[in-house]
């Protein structure tokens, strides 16, 4: 009779068992004893906020030269206002992977960074006088792949470029265009940054339990779905051609300065690189992070420490790019294996971020691919 | 006695537990013996054919486009797509133009159903006629407008635009997911695969005699056996070996069936269906009827929980946007979640011949879902799309939960 009640028990275990495959996707609460709240002092105080902060300031020169360009058109200010240009998209690349709160309120990477850009758009948008921006169909014609195209692509040589400003029919439009991209561009960070230290730094830091909605599970897709979608994808992967049949080279970021896309692809791999190590955004001081939190967890994979496998396999991605022309068209059209071989270095710690760190900590990847429709 | 009881209890309970989509795959029933694809011939020539609803996907998948086309679409350009007349140059292809077919015409056209209810049928009609004009008149002049509480626009999803009415509702998916359970679940559940349609006038005894239709290969009954086919797999890359790219055929029935079959709480599901289809299809040709009707049963099921767990589905990732503070995923959730509801209406529940949801019933769902305030999605609260989802999923047996998540 014993022997039959556990009999029963081990069929109905077994018949349970094998009927739950859908029911143990979400892990258990977060039971480990990691400070999430001091990582989440570190990641805001010093790391994201400073980088706002950053960004911030270069727009506010990106107005002033704009300002001194449109006033007057010269040579001279059209380079200094280049430079300026060159300095916030950098910049940006540090808070691009920050899309939470009031970042993803204002939709702020998408309308800063669609590319390519829309040509036809904007012509539409400059004949129209739109200052603006906010309708989410004007995406791909704003940003700094508008700028992009405004200080590198409306002329065949600097000669025409400064003639789109002077004596073409439309130049005032085309000045007044140019003003509404880069005063959107301030406007956004302005009000993101403005945004986090009235009060959404605080409700970041003490959001600070682990579940869906908890900061550290949030911001880590969103790094994640960065680093990903944006980063691995957008920068190196589309032009090269691993989603279509052919390389893209005209969709590499910063299409029309030509000699900038690999500048920006690092500064923003330095970035993720420098977040998953919890380095300040100003000193090379580091305070908690991922790679301290998969420390603390001693989290191993294949015998060694996952987060010293992520930190070298950063370096590896990092050096790879590094043999890169720092024109990516060049690269495309000459070599594209270099580019095929830096996509699958930086895949790499996609894999080891978004399914081994992730587990560890014990977050449920939140995005999926869009269905398309 | 107990001796006898438990084992018997025990085979019960392991069957019952396991039983939600393990019923895939009989290949032979009744001495029926389905072939591994759909492919059946008679004197060495092919005997299928749905030439007829590939068409009308077709024409279905471009006036979908044009819901979208601000430069050109107009009223008139959109009716007259969907109520084609032979010769009319609405499409892009000439066969689409030539043809003398509409998606129209088989919307709500169901003999079972609608048969001797044209009333309803052409209430139906006049529904997809007005999300035309809704989509003209209210939607198009607000192009370049922000999408606001009463004021229609277009709003962010993410990285895509959605154009939505004051309401909320995107009509090109209110249009496309309605037409799934209007022409396609109707169409298939509702004409084709009922005896009425089936067994018409003389199909028995000229599908017993193999007296096939003048200069066709087929018998009429197996003709409407694979007009019903026609409506899932009209499209499919193979159509007689469709499964491998089920999902990816169309925007309609294909997809979202796939898209059901991708949940692992209803892998299986895409492959039922075709099995049925298949097995009911050899019966013909074996003029053994009753397997075929078990046969038609089965997708008349699974079809229906197709549509039921999408809708679910929909309502559900409605509900989390909402929480998440994004309205412009919100919306078209449920726009889509609005269009499989509507569907509903359309489902065949082979219990008692009905659908398994009444017209009042699903009226009252989309003025639950519509009528929370004054302005429709923006006003709808996560209690309603709960009562609703759980009102579907009670006539089924999946679980809001299962069809929640599609993982």
């Amino acid at each position: 009779m014993i022997l039959k009640k556990i009999f029963i028990t081990l069929l109905f275990v077994t018949t349970l068992y094998a009927c739950s495959k859908s029911d143990d996707i979400n892990p258990e609460e977060n039971q480990d004893n990691f400070d999430r709240a001091e990582m989440l002092v570190n990641w805001a105080d010093n790391i994201i906020v400073p980088s706002y902060n950053d960004f911030n300031l270069t727009t506010v020169n990106l107005i002033s030269f704009t300002a001194a360009f449109n006033e007057t058109t010269t040579q001279e200010n059209l380079e200094m206002l280049r430079t300026v240009y060159k300095e916030a998209y950098l910049s940006f690349q540090n808070v691009a992977l920050f899309e939470i709160g009031p970042a993803e309120t204002v939709r702020f990477y998408d309308r800063l960074n669609t590319y390519p850009t829309n040509i036809s758009e904007i012509e539409g948008l400059i004949a129209a006088g739109a200052t603006d921006l906010s309708l989410p169909s004007t995406n791909d014609a704003q940003g700094f792949p508008a700028i992009d195209y405004m200080l590198y692509g409306v002329g065949e040589n600097d000669v025409e470029i400064l003639e789109f400003y002077t004596t073409h029919p439309n130049a005032e439009k085309n000045k007044a265009f140019l003003m509404a991209l880069v005063s959107n561009i301030n406007g956004l960070i302005s009000n993101v940054s403005e945004n986090w230290t009235a009060g959404y730094r605080d409700d970041f830091v003490n959001n600070n339990g682990s579940s869906a909605a908890a900061s550290v599970d949030k911001l880590t897709n969103d790094f994640v779905f960065y680093y990903e979608k944006h980063l691995r994808a957008g920068k190196i992967g589309i032009p090269a051609g691993i989603f279509s049949n052919n390389p893209l080279p005209n969709t590499v970021e910063a299409l029309y300065a030509k000699d900038f896309s690999k500048a920006l692809a690092l500064e923003a791999l330095n970035a993720t690189e420098r977040f998953f190590k919890g380095q300040s955004f100003n000193t090379s001081e580091t305070g908690p992070s991922y790679a301290g939190y998969l420390n603390f967890l001693n989290t191993i994979k294949n015998g060694e420490d996952l987060s010293s496998i992520i930190t070298a396999q950063f370096s590896i991605a990092k050096n790879q790019l590094n043999t890169l022309d720092t024109n990516f068209i060049n690269q495309i059209n000459t070599n594209n294996s270099a580019m095929l071989q830096t996509y699958d270095e930086l895949q790499r710690n996609v894999i080891l971020l978004k399914v081994d760190m992730m587990q560890a900590l014990s977050i449920n990847v939140d995005y999926v691919d869009a269905d398309g429709d | 006695m107990k001796k006898l009881f438990l084992p018997a209890l025990f085979v019960t309970i392991l069957f019952t537990s396991c039983s939600s989509d393990d019923d895939s795959g009989e290949a032979i029933s009744n001495n029926v013996e389905a072939p591994a694809t759909y492919v059946f011939e008679r004197d060495g020539a092919s005997t299928v054919s749905f030439s007829g609803q590939t068409t009308r996907l077709l024409m279905a998948e471009e006036i979908l486009e044009a819901f979208k086309d601000f430069d050109n679409a107009t009223q008139t350009s959109l009716q007259n797509m969907f109520a084609h007349v032979e010769g009319a140059a609405d499409f892009s292809s000439e066969d689409l133009n030539n043809s003398d077919k509409s998606v129209r015409s088989k919307t709500a056209a169901s003999k079972d159903f609608f048969g001797a209810n044209t009333t309803e049928a052409a209430q139906i009609k006049t529904t997809f006629d007005g999300y035309i004009s809704t989509q003209i008149n209210e939607v198009f002049p607000n192009q370049n407008v922000a999408a606001a509480p009463g004021v229609a626009g277009q709003i962010a999803d993410g990285s895509s635009v959605r154009y939505v009415t004051g309401k909320g509702l995107e009509m090109n998916q209110t249009f496309a997911k309605g037409l799934i359970g209007a022409l396609m679940a109707d169409q298939m559940l509702n004409n084709y695969l009922g005896t009425a349609v089936l067994d018409e006038a003389d199909n028995r005894s000229n599908n017993d005699n193999a007296i096939t239709e003048t200069d066709k290969s087929y018998t009429t009954m197996e003709h409407k056996w694979d007009e019903a086919y026609g409506y899932l797999f009209g499209t499919s890359a193979n159509v007689a070996n469709p499964l491998p790219t089920i999902g990816e055929d169309d925007s309609f029935l294909n997809k979202y069936t796939g898209s059901v079959n991708d949940d692992s709480d209803f892998n299986g599901i895409a492959e039922s269906i075709y099995n049925a289809f298949k097995l009911g299809r050899a019966a013909i040709v074996a003029k053994n009827y009753e397997v075929r009707d078990e046969q038609a049963a089965t997708i008349r099921q699974k079809v229906s929980e197709v549509l039921a767990i999408r809708s679910v589905y929909y309502l559900q990732n409605g509900k989390t946007a909402i929480a998440n503070g994004d309205m412009g995923g919100a919306f078209h959730d449920l726009s889509e979640a609005y269009g499989f509801v509507y569907s509903l209406r359309f489902t065949r529940n082979t219990a008692d011949g009905m659908s398994f949801f009444s017209r009042s019933e699903v009226d009252s769902f989309l003025t639950d879902l519509m009528s929370e305030g004054a302005n429709g999605l923006w006003d709808v609260t996560p209690a309603t799309l709960d009562a609703i989802s759980e009102a579907i999923a009670a006539k089924f047996s999946f679980t809001v939960a299962q069809a929640a998540s599609a993982e």
